[in-house]
């Protein structure tokens, strides 16, 4: 193998688990491929293991019933919450055409930790369903920011920004999702609830947009994915 | 009851014995068969085989020859060589009476 193809297929190799890429690299040496064949193989086997993974529910789940519709509402929230903070912080108004209700600090403290709290929520749940197929999430994040890109252009610069506001608590749940695996009962229902109040808060206020409703899914779809002693007690019998 | 491809995969694993693994099976199967044998189509099929407990995979000691890689080594559980020669069984028997199986035998003269 070429010393500069070397590093590529090293690279290929690294989507599969740790075990598999040592074995398939010892493999392309012992067998003597060159770099090319070596780089298709690898890619090959990359291919086949994504396309076993989408076989299980889980991953059409987290990315086109979770990571879609999420990520375009809360891209939203993300405009609504730099809205609200520029009129009641800076006395800016650059959306207008966005009302956000009866506006205040409580409504604006509201608006702020629904955003923060749903995005890592649905960081989180789309982090522990699937894993190995978070990429495609991640693309498909980026989806609703493509739709709305020609109305982006005429918003100001830092509202145009403000969009992707919801990626920072999201990624993080993503994070902790990987290093945790899944939540306990106690704190999945406690972040459920918080999110139904302030929902039910902002919508007796008029600042709920109704779609915005569906941010309850990921929320509560990871109580019904957490972990608690109970469940696991009545798995073991 | 077992693919084609499985069968074949058992069958060299099982004819390596204790040197069985991810290389040394693939040049077995292309060395019998005269078919490339893919490594996405190996050891995807060997994580089947695993599943279904028909082999049992352990990662090995590297060598110099790899590169310092170590090898992944597959054994045929009993539950395999069952399911291998369940397979076997069957291509004999509904291979009877076939002119290539007959004529294979000497029997088709």
């Amino acid at each position: 193998m070429t010393s500069f193809a070397w590093p590529l297929v090293d690279f290929a190799a690294r989507f599969l688990d740790r075990d598999e890429h040592e074995a398939v690299l010892g493999d392309l040496v012992e067998g003597g491929e060159s770099a090319w064949q070596g780089l298709r193989a690898v890619l090959g086997l990359v291919l086949r293991r994504q396309a076993l993974l989408w076989k299980a529910w889980r991953p059409w789940f987290a990315s086109f019933v979770i990571t879609i519709p999420a990520s375009y509402l809360l891209s939203g929230v993300s405009i609504s919450v730099t809205c609200t903070a520029e009129r009641v912080l800076w006395h800016k108004d650059l959306c207008p055409m966005l009302p956000t209700g009866h506006e205040g600090y409580g409504l604006l403290l509201c608006h702020a930790v629904l955003l923060v709290v749903c995005a890592w929520a649905a960081g989180f749940l789309v982090g522990s369903l699937a894993r190995r197929t978070v990429w495609v999430s991640a693309v498909l994040c980026v989806l609703p920011t493509l739709a709305t890109l020609p109305s982006a252009f005429e918003m100001d610069p830092f509202l145009r920004w403000s969009m992707v506001l919801f990626l920072a608590p999201a990624v993080v749940g993503v994070l902790q999702a990987f290093r945790f695996g899944t939540m306990k009962l106690p704190s999945a229902t406690l972040i459920a609830v918080t999110v139904t109040i302030l929902l039910l808060l902002a919508w007796t206020n008029h600042a709920l947009w109704v779609y915005n409703w569906f941010l309850l899914v990921p929320t509560w779809c990871l109580v019904a994915t957490a972990h608690s002693p109970r469940r696991s007690l009545r798995a073991a019998a | 009851m077992l693919g084609e491809f499985e069968y074949l995969l058992i069958s060299a694993a099982a004819a390596r014995g204790e040197n069985a693994y991810g290389a040394a099976i693939r040049e077995e199967l292309e060395s019998t068969t005269g078919r490339k044998c893919s490594i996405g189509a190996l050891y995807t099929t060997i994580d089947r085989l695993e599943s279904k407990g028909l082999v049992k995979t352990w990662m090995g000691e590297a060598t110099a020859e790899r590169g310092g890689r170590a090898k992944r080594m597959v054994r045929v559980t009993a539950k395999g060589v069952h399911a291998a020669k369940e397979f076997y069984d069957a291509v004999t028997r509904v291979s009877q009476g076939a002119s290539w199986a007959v004529n294979r035998t000497g029997g088709g003269s």
